[in-house]
């Protein structure tokens, strides 16, 4: 059973419920719908299992599309009316599918006279079902991760095959193949996109993460990061507009050094989490551009297209507490903090705070802040390997303040559990993020 | 096929010199059931969990849950496995030697989950069939130990041209998934385990 080192840590992490029914053989991945309270699962028998994060319970299960293992799964933002689901899987396709949205909406509510589910099941059997839309066939083998823009215009895959392709929907499930972008010498593990940026990462069984943007009409490869010393299974960007929300908006009683540490992470723009089969996970910030003001003067420029080139450091190591492969590392994207968890089968968070003074020196590359262990479970998955966690908005009866969010696992044994960070009473000051510097 | 063979003539140990305590094999009874194409290589996590399974576990080993697990054991399931070129069993052509399996205790007392390391020795250095060995001795130990166990088969540091590169693809968890949902591969692999009863 999980297991907490109670006395250690300010926080805990605690069961809240587990998605039911499980599936009956290994979960890889959960992604959580943008808008409504729903997550889709990608399984390894083949199906995708959409569940409900209000009553934790399965609401469909899509099957009969892919001839191998669904590795991941995608749900396209800023769609109004149906929900889309993009699919990757071991067959070395990905699946598009559709399903007109419930009427959660009050307009809809009134129109049905506020119908009990199960009623007019019948009538609209087909329209409740996901419905497959397309197939996007290109890649050699394997699909190992999807992401879709932040916009909702692209939808990037990668594969065992070593390449990244980008696809834009031009009309509905009509998709065009923008590059296919071949820079790593191995499977590519994980995609995901900038969220205000189209600026792509990649991380690789090569051991590299690769950044690409488009340029002219070109995707191309724009930075590499080297710094793991084994295969990166994770890579994915911080918030949008975090300094506003973390640890970093309370600004009274800073000192100068701090205010401009924060106005230099401001124009960086959001940072790059990435965790490795070294059993480490990293923070990468962005080298501003030299006259480049937090991005509001950007001039356009013809020169511009030869300084597309990004440089990436290595910001921060997090606390080391993993011993296996860490398969996934998630931001909040509300309250900054991370976590992780792999084939140690425990769950980690942390949290960003300032270093206590005296700072350290603060050269190039330094930095004034750092990352901290605020919660460790041990066995989140009894003693089952973790390969995914995420973060998602509370939707349950029991929130408990707006913007609450609760972690989700997803597990070798075919589980998908749900828990809730609380805080621990009695916890020494030290171990304490919050009260540290103040 | 014989003109094939990447060692037509590998050394061959006596069995009454392989090392063994007793041949009751832990694992058998995981791989009975399942008659679908992939079921019987699918881990059978629920093992632990269901419980009309563990009821019948129970009665064929009273202690099967707390048993300790060591080398000699380890040994005895993948040491009977089939090399995928000769009629011979891995154990009797020292691929895999007991010297070279290292169980791991938990690392803490909030876990209890144990790593098993099995360094292989492929029978010539270029040997291209090592990552097929490996993968066979991988999948072996994991339908046959508790889940409780994380399998690392490594190729023996210095014994083969391109190890790292092996050890890589065998350390993969992804790509080992990917493999045992590959038909062919899976045939060649079913075959080397079908003398491990």
């Amino acid at each position: 059973m999980a297991a907490t080192n109670e006395t250690k840590y300010s926080h805990l992490l605690q069961p809240l419920a587990t998605l039911s029914p499980p599936s009956n053989s290994r979960t890889w991945q959960t992604a959580p719908h943008p808008s409504q309270p729903i997550v889709a699962t990608a399984c390894s028998d083949r199906s995708v299992r959409v569940y409900s994060l209000t009553s934790f319970t399965l609401l469909h299960s899509i099957t009969g599309g892919h001839k191998r293992s669904v590795r991941s799964v995608g749900w396209k933002p800023g769609v109004r009316g149906q929900s889309v689901l993009a699919t990757g899987s071991f067959d070395a396709s990905a699946g598009i599918w559709r399903r007109r949205d419930d009427g959660e909406d009050p307009q809809d509510f009134t129109n049905h006279g506020g119908r009990r589910d199960g009623e007019d099941e019948e009538e609209d059997d087909d329209d409740d079902e996901y419905q497959f839309a397309c197939i996007l066939d290109g890649h050699e083998s394997e699909i190992k991760s999807l992401a879709w823009s932040p916009s909702g215009q692209y939808l990037a895959t990668c594969s065992r095959d070593k390449s990244v392709w980008i696809w834009e929907e031009l009309e509905d499930d009509n998709f065009e193949t923008v590059a296919v972008l071949q820079e790593h010498d191995g499977d590519v593990k994980c995609v995901n996109w900038h969220p205000e940026e189209d600026l792509l990462v990649s991380a690789s069984y090569d051991d590299t993460v690769r950044l690409y943007k488009e340029d002219s009409d070109d995707w191309m490869q724009v930075a590499s990061i080297d710094g793991h010393k084994m295969t990166v299974w994770w890579a994915e960007f911080e918030g949008s507009g975090m300094s506003s929300k973390d640890w970093r908006k309370g600004r009274e009683g800073l000192d100068e050094r701090q205010r401009n540490y924060i106005e230099e992470l401001e124009r960086s723009g959001p940072r790059l989490a990435t965790c490795s089969d070294d059993c480490t996970a990293r923070i990468w910030r962005r080298k501003p551009r030299e006259g480049q003001n937090s991005g509001s003067s950007g001039m356009p420029s013809i020169i511009r297209s030869t300084a597309i080139d990004e440089e990436w450091f290595e910001e921060s190591v997090l606390p080391q507490q993993h011993t296996r492969a860490i398969y996934s590392v998630s931001w909040s994207q509300t309250s900054g903090l991370l976590v992780s968890a792999g084939s140690d089968g425990k769950i980690v968070v942390y949290k960003e705070r300032w270093k206590s003074a005296p700072f350290q020196a603060h050269n190039e590359h330094g930095t004034l802040a750092e990352w901290v262990v605020i919660a460790e479970l041990w066995e989140a998955h009894g003693v089952f390997e973790i390969n995914h966690v995420t973060w998602a908005p509370r939707k349950d009866k029991g929130v408990r303040w707006e913007g609450e969010e609760v972690i989700l696992s997803t597990g070798d044994d075919g589980e998908v559990k749900v828990w809730e960070l609380n805080e621990q009473s009695g916890v020494s000051a030290v171990a304490k993020g919050d009260e540290m510097v103040a | 096929m014989d003109l094939d063979k990447d060692n037509a003539n590998p050394t061959i140990l006596n069995p009454s010199d392989l090392p063994s305590r007793r041949q009751e094999s832990i694992g058998r009874r995981r791989n009975e059931g399942g008659t679908g194409l992939f079921d019987g290589l699918i881990p059978q996590y629920n093992y632990l969990n269901d419980p009309f399974e563990q009821s019948a576990l129970s009665s064929d080993s009273e202690d099967e849950v707390s048993e300790i697990i060591d080398e000699q054991e380890v040994y005895d399931l993948i040491s009977s496995i089939s090399d995928p070129e000769h009629p011979l069993s891995l154990g009797s052509l020292a691929v895999v030697n007991l010297p070279d399996i290292h169980i791991q205790p938990p690392i803490s007392p909030f876990s209890s989950i144990s790593t098993v390391l099995v360094e292989i020795t492929p029978t010539i250095t270029h040997c291209s069939l090592a990552t097929v060995i490996g993968l066979g001795v991988r999948v072996r130990l994991e339908q046959a130990l508790p889940p409780r166990f994380r399998v690392d088969v490594r190729i023996k540091k210095g014994t083969h041209s391109t190890d790292e590169a092996v050890n890589k693809q065998l350390g993969d968890k992804e790509r080992v998934a990917a493999a045992l949902e590959n038909g062919t591969l899976m045939g060649v692999i079913r075959k080397m385990l079908s003398t491990c009863e």
